[in-house]
């Protein structure tokens, strides 16, 4: 028992960095109608690019979060067009194709991970690595390492930035009119096209910059991708496709059960709950928690 | 067509029957009785995938259901092997009932991703349990007997293929599935029921490759999660089948036979480079679907038919004009 | 008068916050016509989605030849005899035409051959025989909505749903449509149609229902609806707008 306000924090602290994994996923579903199934292998590269960045430049890898970013937002904003191509193809079915598409990418960067990087795990050294805060209460004890901390006010940042971006700019009310319908989106002068290629920019970016803070809080490995991939699913699904506003819960509610599993159950059963309420949930309400999925 | 299905296929079987009496190389029967095995997964992928419009990324875990059931009948219950083995494909399509019945009601996309979970869960499922032995895996006992495998292989193989012809080109559950796949929601107007359709599928594709896992699992005599049950078997299958062409028997036939005999030269030749099979696979699925989105068999079909097509536009609007001038 | 063969009793629907249909009945007697008219987002599509079997009424009842059918999935509803077309349509596009209406065909044939009999038969009466063996994508639009009927002909229903068969297409089409909608009435059919044609839907329909923001509006004949000021309004409000 006196474990469990432990479990509970860490809970939240984790459930943080799956927000910003499933929010810019959901948000790329929302508008592209498209699962990418590579998005555990961009934060494996986003991962390993905060690693040896941090290696060369000696920076520390909060600083360098913008890097980060703007290199793989690129990348996003340039391998988008060939999404684009295969969605719009008039030939076979297209939403399958996008989904085999992005499969094969997966599966591809993993192959060139493994090659590049090897079967290694390491860990990003940062100046939050050390260091914790530690409170006790009517009998309780709490230990906060600062690296999560920095982590959960990463999350919060990245989701008030993009909440701010969705709500209160032109671009924002692009990206949402064409969630809610691509061809009167269309008319109304938003050009799919270039927001697609943005919003995938701004997921990719994203996704990479959560991937150097998994790399510093937790490991970077090549074979870390799906895992992540299974945990992105597993709060979209949960939050209800393209439901934003769910995410937040959905993801805590993931770290959470990771976190009980981890202090009271086995570990590697950990998956295999995870599936399991997984597999409740699109049995029971397949609309996610909120029945608002599209 | 139905004599020239009997022309092509016939003079194959037989030749197929008639190999193991002319080759005697132990590897190269071991190659052949693979590559049927291939033929067989993708087949089976294509059901679901081209015909119905889901994709099963969890493919490799109905395979190693096969596997693991057939094993455990045969070791822990001490079953014969002729018994366990139609069990494997039981548990394999009550498995797929299982994982249909949340995640059928639903759009493609959920299919996808549950599926693929599926396939980690059931990884890990075998990973921690006692009656799988864990990572280390299961051994059984050897039959020593390469022509058997061979045949049943075949047999197995040909009957699923038979059968996938005569349900999916020859009666009406094929064209009501492919009228599931173009427009669900419009099919529902012409009477029938999506959810049913796609399930009836999703069990047709699990049962054979329930059953190739078992035949699987008895001829290389051992199992284990990583090798029986990883992502190779879904990627491989994914790729024959998109490589070949979805939503034919030929397709998946071509791509299983192109996909397989290159896997086997790249293992003969480049074993040092394992990890570059798995981009080259990543790669020809990418690329398949951006500029083969037909597959190899569907795009020279396709060139085929969209002459006989253009002839047909053209002729019919020869034939309107007087007509709508008439009017 | 004999039990009508469709009653539509005080049907609601909403999503969400918005109530696209509230509070609507009426009748529909065997063998007549019903025309459902409204101007743009009165809720007649959505109306149709409910009888069909494709949304479930929010509250209300849909009672089809004495039996209630409210939230009955649409395949059941097509076995019960309820044929539909859709607005937008949307052929079986990878498929050849032939192919479309033989899918429709096996409710009443579940044997290829004969459901392959049956759509021919149903390909001569509307028309489509020339094509039968084109790709459906490749029609026009024409070809579409006449394709469109054919599906919920071959069903053999007793009662049908019309959504927009007519609008887009030219005069000449257009006429050979409604030539082919009497014809089905002269067989004993009972249809229900939503057209934005007036000229069409004034001259076929034995009786209108006019919607105006979900709402019914008025109900009557061509002459006694269009005198109506309610509908005047409606229609003139729109125009003004």
């Amino acid at each position: 028992m006196e474990l469990l306000p432990q479990a509970l924090m860490d809970g939240i602290l984790l459930g943080g960095i799956y927000i910003t994994i499933a929010i810019a996923f959901s948000l790329t579903y929302g508008v592209m109608h498209i699962i990418d199934f590579a998005v555990g292998e961009w934060i494996m590269f986003g991962a390993f690019a905060g690693y040896y960045l941090n290696k060369w430049t000696g920076l520390d890898p909060f600083l360098l979060l913008p890097v980060v970013f703007i290199i793989f937002a690129l990348i996003g904003y340039l391998v988008q067009p060939v999404i684009h191509r295969v969605l719009s193809g008039n030939k076979g079915n297209p939403l399958l194709m996008g989904l085999v598409f992005t499969f094969g990418l997966g599966i591809m960067f993993q192959g060139i991970a493994l090659t590049v990087f090897g079967f290694y795990s390491n860990s990003t050294p940062s100046m939050f690595s050390e260091g914790s805060f530690f409170f006790e209460k009517f009998g309780f004890s709490l230990t906060i390492s600062s690296i999560r901390l920095a982590g959960l006010i990463y999350a919060l940042a990245i989701t008030a930035a993009l909440h701010y971006l969705l709500k209160k700019t032109n671009f924002g009310l692009g990206v949402r009119a064409l969630a809610l319908n691509r061809d009167s989106a269309g008319l109304m002068g938003v050009n799919g096209k270039q927001t697609g290629s943005l919003v995938y920019g701004l997921y990719v970016g994203v996704s990479a910059m959560t991937g150097v803070l998994i790399g510093c809080i937790l490991s970077v490995s090549a074979q870390m991708g799906p895992e992540y991939t299974i945990f992105a699913f597993f709060v979209v699904v949960l939050a209800g496709m393209g439901y934003l506003a769910g995410v937040p819960w959905a993801a805590l509610l993931l770290g959470m059960v990771q976190s009980i599993f981890l202090i009271y159950f086995n570990p590697g059963h950990t998956l295999l709950a995870v599936f399991a309420i997984l597999y409740i949930i699109l049995l029971i309400s397949p609309r996610g928690l909120f029945g608002r999925g599209v | 067509m139905k004599d020239k299905s009997i022309r092509w296929g016939l003079p194959i079987l037989l030749v197929l029957i008639a190999m193991p009496a002319v080759i005697h190389d132990a590897f190269f029967l071991r190659v052949i009785t693979e590559a049927i095995m291939w033929i067989g997964l993708a087949l089976a992928f294509d059901v679901l995938a081209g015909y119905t419009g889901y994709l099963n990324f969890g493919h490799g875990a109905f395979f190693g259901l096969g596997a693991y059931t057939t094993a455990i009948l045969m070791m822990q219950a001490h079953w014969p092997f002729a018994l366990a083995l139609p069990m494997g494909g039981v548990l394999a399509g009550v498995g797929a009932f299982v994982a249909g019945l949340p995640t059928l009601r639903l759009k493609g996309a959920y299919f996808a991703i549950a599926t693929w979970a599926l396939s980690r869960a059931v990884q890990q499922l075998a990973l921690i349990m006692d009656i799988t032995g864990g990572p280390d895996g299961m051994r059984l006992p050897s039959f020593l007997n390469p022509q058997f495998f061979y045949y049943l292989m075949l047999a197995i193989v040909s009957v699923t293929f038979a059968l996938l012809w005569f349900l999916l080109e020859r009666s009406p559950f094929g064209l009501k599935l492919k009228a599931i796949r173009e427009d669900d929601q419009g099919a529902m107007a012409l009477g029938l029921n999506p959810t049913k359709l796609k399930m009836q599928a999703f069990i047709l594709s699990a049962v054979p490759t329930g059953i190739l896992g078992g035949v699987y699992a008895y001829w290389i005599t051992f199992i284990d999660p990583a090798s029986t049950l990883g992502d190779l078997v879904s990627d491989q299958a994914l790729v024959m089948v998109v490589f070949g062409g979805m939503g034919t028997l030929i397709g998946p036939v071509i791509g299983a036979l192109l996909i397989f005999a290159f896997k086997t030269l790249f293992w003969a030749y480049l074993s040092d480079f394992q990890l570059l099979y798995l981009i080259i696979l990543g790669a020809v699925i990418a690329l398949s679907v951006v500029f083969i989105p037909n597959g190899l068999w569907g795009t020279l079909r396709g060139l085929r038919f969209q002459k006989k097509d253009d002839e047909k536009k053209d002729e019919g609007l020869a034939a309107k004009l007087p007509q709508s001038e008439g009017d | 008068m004999a039990e009508p063969i469709l009653k539509v009793n005080s049907v609601t629907k909403c999503f969400g916050g918005l109530t696209a249909v509230n509070d609507v009945s009426f009748q529909v007697q065997q063998g007549e016509i019903v025309g459902l008219l409204g101007p743009n987002g009165a809720g007649k599509t959505t109306l149709f989605n409910v009888i069909s079997g494709y949304f479930a009424p929010t509250s209300g009842t849909i009672i089809f030849k004495g039996l209630d059918i409210s939230g009955k999935p649409p395949y059941k509803l097509a076995a019960r005899g309820i044929g539909r077309t859709f607005q937008v349509v949307k052929p079986f596009a990878g498929l050849t035409v032939l192919e479309n209406i033989i899918i429709a065909s096996f409710l009443r044939y579940p044997k290829q051959a004969d459901a392959k009999r049956h759509a021919w038969q149903i390909l001569e009466n509307t028309g489509l025989a020339d094509r039968a063996d084109v790709s459906a994508a490749s029609l026009t639009l024409a070809g579409r909505k006449r394709l469109e009927i054919g599906k919920a002909l071959a069903l053999e229903p007793t009662f049908l749903l019309l959504d927009e068969v007519v609008a887009g297409l030219n005069p000449t089409e257009a006429d050979k449509t409604v030539e082919l909608i009497l014809e089905l009435k002269k067989q004993g059919m009972t249809i229900l149609i939503v057209e934005h044609i007036m000229r069409v839907i004034m001259n076929i329909s034995d009786r209108l229902v006019v919607l105006n923001f979900g709402e019914k509006i008025a109900e009557g004949t061509a002459a006694e609806v269009a005198r109506n000021p309610l509908v005047i309004e409606a229609y003139l409000g729109e125009a003004a707008a």
